[in-house]
């Protein structure tokens, strides 16, 4: 009886355990095609034509593009250095509020999380229209933080509710001040989650297509707006070799943030 | 607080712990406002702005008059829109049963490896989460295309004869979706299935419980906080999406995402554009209390 539900119940197990390997596979097979396509010599994509790097040649020499980049990583680098200062601050202040001030703060704090992003564009646009402000970086910039703040605050609150709080009173009964105690232990200690922090947002606002679609102006395209106008008229093996070079920044991004940060993030980990 | 008697009158330590306190509010103040202002200036009263534009009259160019009108609303139910509204309903629903079957049969696989090779696959699937949203969604345009990898190998085990019109189609539009949103879906069924007891399942089974019974009579009730959570981050967005049904669907069937985009953009009709909006907004607010009932009354019933 017993054998015969054990093998009842492992047929299936091994049925599904080769289904989520093939789920995950899938989950490679784009990523991988994009990189090996960026090396093929033919004008069409899909085609395989022989090796080439001549692609990367050419995406170089694409000033557009390159200016869109030049865009983006400005936006990136101030919204997500705002986003994560912003939610450091938040999270010391938080620590000092009440358990109902802190659910109210935490609750507004997180909201963009759930609202759907095309929304709080628009919003933001109704905005900058009734003020009749032009579209430029400071709006890209105001738009980003809007949509990274969320995520800021959700590793950096994470990190300082598991801070033992013994350590900042034991500063404050070694004499520190206030910004001593912050900048001696509550900055240092925190090292780690702003550092998974701040690349998080700026590969978040990097890549953002939504928000950017209402917040960027003329002379601001974004990388990902740029790309887009230029899928909208097809796929060049060009757009695939600057695919496989944000492939590769991914990855740079995650070793730098951590596995650790990462899963704290995503699947709710302890400190460990 | 315990003092009764009246305290001689120039103290000094009252007065102190008084600015002390105002000291504190003050900086927990400080250190809220910049979080707390970007979110009221930037999120709460934009909000606020766009639900009044969607009862305002448009402009000669298309932007706000002011006023005040249901029309912009009674205009959305012209079949065109409808239309878009309905797809975009179905659309979201089937994509987030698929991410959520997918993302529970991935959740349950990883569950049951050893911690080592938990973290592992945890990598694997965190790196495509976070790989750029364009880069994911053009990779279809290369696997789809005729003569492209898919078809030599539909053409190999001779499913099709020569180049397949695959895209653009509503199947690589729906394709595209499932695999842009197939990680968010997997991280919260993950977290809720590795905090359950594996013993449960075990035991289940001793007490003669069928592979598919030990699944829906056990596991999926107990991860069922996962799953609302999976659906939530799934179906809300997939509305909102407007690349995927350009890029891989031929921009012919429409989601709410394009809607909006097309009504400020090429339309230049804002207010209606507002209008869509808030109805994309109260949508949510609607499945929001709806997964928040079903949780609430699943905790009732658990303890």
């Amino acid at each position: 009886m017993s054998g015969r539900t054990r093998l009842t119940g492992r047929l299936p197990d091994t049925v599904t355990a080769w289904l989520a390997r093939g789920v995950i596979v899938f989950l490679y097979v784009p990523i991988v095609v994009v990189v090996v396509l960026s090396f093929n010599d033919s004008d069409v994509t899909y085609r395989w034509a022989g090796f080439s790097t001549r692609w990367y040649g050419v995406l170089a020499q694409d000033t557009d593009l390159l200016s869109a980049l030049r865009v983006s990583a400005e936006v990136g680098v101030v919204s997500a250095t705002l986003a994560t200062a912003g939610g450091l601050l938040a999270a010391m202040g938080m620590g000092r509020l009440g358990p109902r001030g802190r659910a109210l703060f935490s609750g507004s704090l997180f909201l963009p999380l759930v609202i759907p992003e095309i929304v709080l564009g628009v919003a933001l646009l109704s905005v900058f229209g009734t003020l009749k402000a032009s579209l430029g970086l400071t709006t890209l910039v105001l738009g980003h933080l809007v949509v990274t703040l969320p995520y800021a605050a959700l590793i950096v609150l994470g990190a300082h509710r598991a801070l033992d709080p013994a350590l900042e009173e034991a500063a404050t009964d070694l004499g520190c001040g206030g910004w001593q105690r912050f900048r001696l232990v509550t900055v240092p200690l925190l090292k780690q989650a702003l550092l998974a922090s701040w690349l998080l947002c700026f590969t978040i606002s990097f890549g953002n297509i939504v928000m950017s679609t209402f917040t960027s102006g003329v002379g601001t395209t974004t990388l990902p707006l740029r790309v887009y106008s230029l899928l909208k008229t097809g796929l060049t093996p060009e757009i695939n070799a600057l695919g496989t070079l944000l492939v590769l920044f991914t990855f740079v991004i995650i070793l730098g943030a951590g596995l650790r940060q990462m899963r704290r993030v995503l699947v709710g980990d302890g400190t460990d | 607080m315990t003092v009764t008697a009246a305290p001689p009158a120039p103290v000094p330590v009252p007065p102190a712990a008084r600015t002390g306190r105002a000291r504190h509010r003050a900086v927990t103040f400080a250190l809220l406002a910049p979080a707390g202002l970007t979110v009221l200036a930037l999120v709460l009263v934009p909000l606020v702005l766009v639900v009044r534009n969607s009862f305002a009259l448009p402009d000669a160019y298309g932007g706000i008059e002011g006023g005040f009108t249901f029309a912009n609303y009674t205009e959305l139910f012209d079949p065109v829109y409808l239309k878009v509204f309905g797809y975009s309903l179905g659309m979201a629903a089937l994509n987030t049963a698929v991410c959520l079957l997918l993302g529970y049969l991935v959740s349950y696989y990883l569950a049951g490896r050893s911690p080592q090779r938990q973290g592992l696959l945890l990598l694997l699937i965190i790196v495509p989460f976070w790989t750029d949203f364009l880069v994911r969604t053009f990779a279809w345009i290369n696997l789809l295309s005729p003569g492209g990898p898919v078809n030599g190998l539909t053409d190999a085990l001779g499913i099709t004869h020569g180049p397949a019109q695959w895209i653009p189609s509503q199947g690589a539009s729906f394709v595209g979706l499932v695999y842009a949103f197939l990680p968010t879906a997997i991280f919260p069924i993950y977290a809720t299935l590795r905090g359950v007891d594996p013993s449960l399942g075990e035991a289940a089974r001793d007490l003669g419980c069928g592979w598919w019974r030990v699944h829906t009579r056990v596991l999926l009730p107990l991860v069922r906080p996962g799953l609302l959570a999976a659906a939530l981050l799934t179906f809300i967005p997939t509305l909102g999406v407007f690349v995927i049904p350009v890029l891989l669907g031929g921009g012919k069937n429409q989601l709410v995402g394009n809607l909006i985009v097309t009504l400020y953009t090429e339309f230049r009709n804002q207010p209606m554009g507002a209008a869509a909006s808030v109805v994309l907004l109260v949508l949510m607010i609607a499945s929001v209390a709806v997964l928040g009932t079903a949780a609430r009354r699943l905790r009732r019933r658990t303890s």
